[in-house]
């Protein structure tokens, strides 16, 4: 018989081999199959779609800026850029790299298919939001025309996607989101979050961490150099003001505000009583449709009916029915408390 | 064209409308609907029974009793199943095997069937469908109506609830929990029964782990091999203990596999798929017990009975055939024991094991009878048995652990033996199942290959280890 120790070290060998093989992304399997889709379309439309973004912004873009930004080795992007220009997709204008209309057009093509794809990750499966630009990087290569117009009607031609971008139309048109970032507003100010960036990811990552809803209101209470306070749904939010720079909102004027004593459903108490104010935006496909179609909808009075043992999920009493949901979801849920005197007896 | 006038006016107005369009919808039908229900419903006065209702939901969902309810009607349901099904097994295995099976043996003979004929036919087929028939009706026929009382009394949904966050953990939902716990009585039933998870990833999680629930089928084999291995390491009077507890061992690793595997499947597999989350949970009300007897029957017991029938004859027939047919001076399940011996001492069992699991894909049931047919053949036993490609069990425990000896068996392979049954492909009426309800060959074919791969993992590493220690 042979040696158990050897049989051990092999099997551990295979083993290890396995995993640096196929371990998720990082797997020597999956990088050799990326590295074979370096091809040009792809670094062309990253191209153009880094000179949109820039002149969205404001921003001049230069060759070396370009460079910098992309992960290509600089001789490759500087042959590219050149081809871009025989095929006059971009003109140089004193150094400066600007979008030729056929360009501009190629650009948003290229955003439409990558923010349809979002709107269809948010919509339609159940990948976490935090992978869902990334996903999107590689299908926008992907999809020819025909498709993306698929896409479109499949999800109801959507207007924004999932981050509050405005999707452009097949023939080009891009809304125009009319917000200011957030640290542009003064203390006391009230208004609602129309658009979360979700670039770059450590930013972004953090502004997830704090569980912030598109389409929620806030409530400015303070703004300094170092911090922004503000109140929404109920709880406290503390951004620095460098992260708080990439969320969009547009201001409320007085009649507007509705919301004011909003608080999420996971902060009802036992014994208390709210009634049902909506479902946020950032509660989509499937358990959306689910929510509403069990009656989670507005004007509907809910109360706590019990709490599982590890207090999570907890079941709430909606139109005499007691129906059990997690907290996660339950946060979404928009509720104003209300004080019922009658029935203390 | 009038149609795509029509289509982009539609796009238009959508376009127009606005996202909170369904939304909307709902709430008009939500409003609607109360109106009309306000102006014709009645209400009497039923609040005391919802403050019933509610003092026993205070009491199955607290933080103290919650879980020891739980644990303790699950170890009802399943004490009953395994020492009530006894009984009418032993009935079932008179009238099948010691009755009909001489009986139609005889007629064979008296119609002049060739030996062969009537090996095929009665030593073969028949006698695996009267196996499977005899120890699987009985145990499904007393779990499946407990088990859907306990649900139409209402009780079911409450421990979903209770068990979520510990599942959600893992990437499940609550509700596995009850088709984890169908499991033990069925693999089969447990599967159909994940159509009442209405999440997408969810649902593909609990049928692929619903393997690792321990069924019907594999907790008499826990038993016996326990009871021949296991309490024999200790004093006459603790064996019945210690053997039962290396059998609740088995099921509570079988319970670990199940959470490290939906993790594992939720990070990778199934990372893209939908998932929600909510589960109504429906008034108490007295079972109606007739009918869930009756539906549980013709639902649950018959229709897995039937699938396995299925699967069992021709299973028989293969069982019978290797034993029988010859190639070169040996029959082909000799020739087959031989070049799995190899593989199968490496893994810590050996090659009549891995052909039994092999034939006896059909049901774990016919797994032990299989294994000691096939015993008895290799090793050349003489006195025991029933004949090459005759499957039989005997009475006496001791007895059955002598022929297990005699064919090399250590406490190493019982224990590998015990893992094995544990972690190993499910039987082919499960996997149809599967592929009945995810319509997938490709979560068919993962369903089937990982508790294999996890098997053979399992077992090789607690034997090289073992050998190690030796």
């Amino acid at each position: 018989m042979t040696n158990p120790v050897t049989l051990l070290i092999i099997f551990g060998i295979v083993l290890v081999l396995l995993f640096i093989l196929f371990y998720p992304k990082t797997g020597f399997y999956w990088r050799l199959q990326q590295s074979y889709k370096t091809d040009p379309k792809i670094l062309i439309e990253d191209i153009l779609k880094k000179l949109y973004h820039a002149e969205d912004n404001g921003t001049k873009l230069s060759s070396d800026h370009i460079i910098n930004s992309l992960n290509s080795s600089p001789k490759k992007i500087l042959e590219t850029i050149s081809e871009m220009e025989d095929k006059e997709l971009i003109r140089f204008k004193k150094g400066e790299i600007k979008l030729s209309e056929t360009g501009m057009d190629y650009a948003l093509r290229i955003i439409r298919v990558h923010r349809l794809w979002e709107k269809y990750l948010s919509e339609k499966t159940g990948f976490h939001k935090k992978d869902w630009h990334e996903i999107a990087e590689k299908m926008e290569h992907k999809l020819d025309s025909q498709q993306t117009k698929q896409l479109a009607i499949n999800l109801g031609n959507p207007r924004f996607d999932p981050h509050g971008d405005p999707i452009p139309t097949e023939t080009g048109e891009v809304e125009q989101l009319n917000g200011k970032p957030l640290p542009k507003f003064k203390e006391g100010a009230i208004g609602r979050i129309i658009h979360i960036e979700d670039e770059p990811e450590i930013i972004y990552k953090q502004i997830l961490a704090e569980d912030l809803h598109i389409g929620s209101h806030i409530h400015i209470i303070e703004k300094n150099k170092k911090r922004i306070v503000f109140h929404s749904e109920g709880e406290e939010f503390i951004l620095a003001p460098i992260v708080a720079n990439n969320i969009t909102i547009s201001e409320l004027k007085k009649e507007d505000i509705s919301e004011k004593d909003t608080f999420r459903l996971s902060n009802l108490k036992e014994h208390e009583h709210a009634k049902i104010i909506g479902i946020s935006r950032e509660c989509r496909g499937e358990i959306r449709r689910r929510l509403l179609d069990l009656g989670f909808v507005m004007n509907t009075k809910i109360e706590v009916d019990l709490t599982s043992p590890m207090r999570n999920p907890r079941a709430y009493l909606v139109r005499d029915t007691s129906i059990a949901i997690r907290n996660e979801q339950a946060k979404f849920i928009l509720i104003e408390k209300i004080k019922i005197h009658a029935e203390t007896n | 064209m009038k149609t795509n006038k029509i289509l982009n006016t539609s796009n238009d107005l959508r376009w127009q409308i606005g996202e909170g369009f369904h939304d909307k919808l709902t709430e008009g039908i939500y409003s609607d609907a109360a109106t009309i229900a306000q102006n014709s419903v009645h209400k009497k006065g039923d609040a005391k029974r919802f403050r019933f209702d509610r003092s026993l939901d205070k009491i199955v969902t607290s933080k103290i009793w919650g879980f020891p309810i739980m644990i303790l009607i699950l170890s009802v349901v399943l004490w009953l199943t395994i020492i009530g099904a006894n009984y009418p097994s032993g009935l079932l295995a008179d009238l099948l095997i010691g009755e009909i099976y001489p009986w139609l043996k005889g007629i064979g003979e008296s119609l002049g069937f060739s030996w062969w004929l009537s090996g095929f036919l009665f030593d073969g087929v028949y006698l695996a469908l009267a196996w499977v028939i005899a120890v699987m009706l009985p145990p499904m026929a007393i779990f499946f109506p407990l088990f859907t009382l306990l649900e139409d009394f209402g009780y079911l949904p409450r421990v979903a609830f209770n068990l979520d966050h510990l599942l959600k953990k893992s990437g499940a939902h609550g509700k596995q929990a009850l088709t984890m716990s169908m499991g033990f009585g069925c693999n089969a039933a447990g599967v159909i029964a994940t159509r009442i998870i209405d999440s997408p990833r969810e649902r593909l999680i609990a049928i692929i782990t619903n393997n690792f629930s321990l069924c019907n089928g594999r907790w008499p084999t826990q038993i016996l091999i326990a009871s021949i291995f296991i309490g024999a390491l200790v004093p006459e009077n603790f064996a019945g203990a210690v053997s039962t507890l290396a059998v609740i061992a088995i099921a509570l690793l079988g319970i670990f596999f199940t959470f490290i595997v939906s993790l594992f499947l939720s990070k990778t597999m199934l990372k893209g798929e939908v998932s929600s989350f909510t589960l109504e949970l429906p008034p108490y009300r007295p079972p109606r017990f007739w009918k869930t007897i009756y539906t549980s029957l013709i639902d649950r017991t018959l229709i897995v009975l039937w699938r396995a029938c299925i699967f069992a004859a021709p299973a028989g027939a293969v069982i019978w055939l290797i034993s029988n047919v010859s190639i070169g001076d040996s029959n082909i399940a000799n020739w087959m024991i031989l070049h799995m011996d190899g593989f199968g001492l490496l893994l810590g069992l050996n090659g009549v094991i891995l052909l039994a699991y092999i034939v006896a894909i059909p049901a774990n049931e016919i797994v032990i009878p299989t294994i000691l047919m096939l015993t008895v053949m290799s090793a050349a036993i003489t006195g025991v048995g029933e004949g090459n490609g005759v499957m039989f069990e005997l009475e006496s425990v001791p007895a059955t652990g002598d022929i297990l000896k005699a064919g090399g068996w250590t406490l190493l392979t019982a224990i590998n033996l015990m893992l094995f049954s544990l972690l190993h492909n499910p039987c082919s009426t499960t996997i149809y199942t599967i592929y009945k309800e995810t319509k997938s060959v490709k979560w068919t074919t993962i369903a089937s290959i990982l508790p294999i791969i996890l098997g053979f993992t399992v077992c090789f590493i607690v034997t090289q280890v073992w050998r190690i220690l030796a």
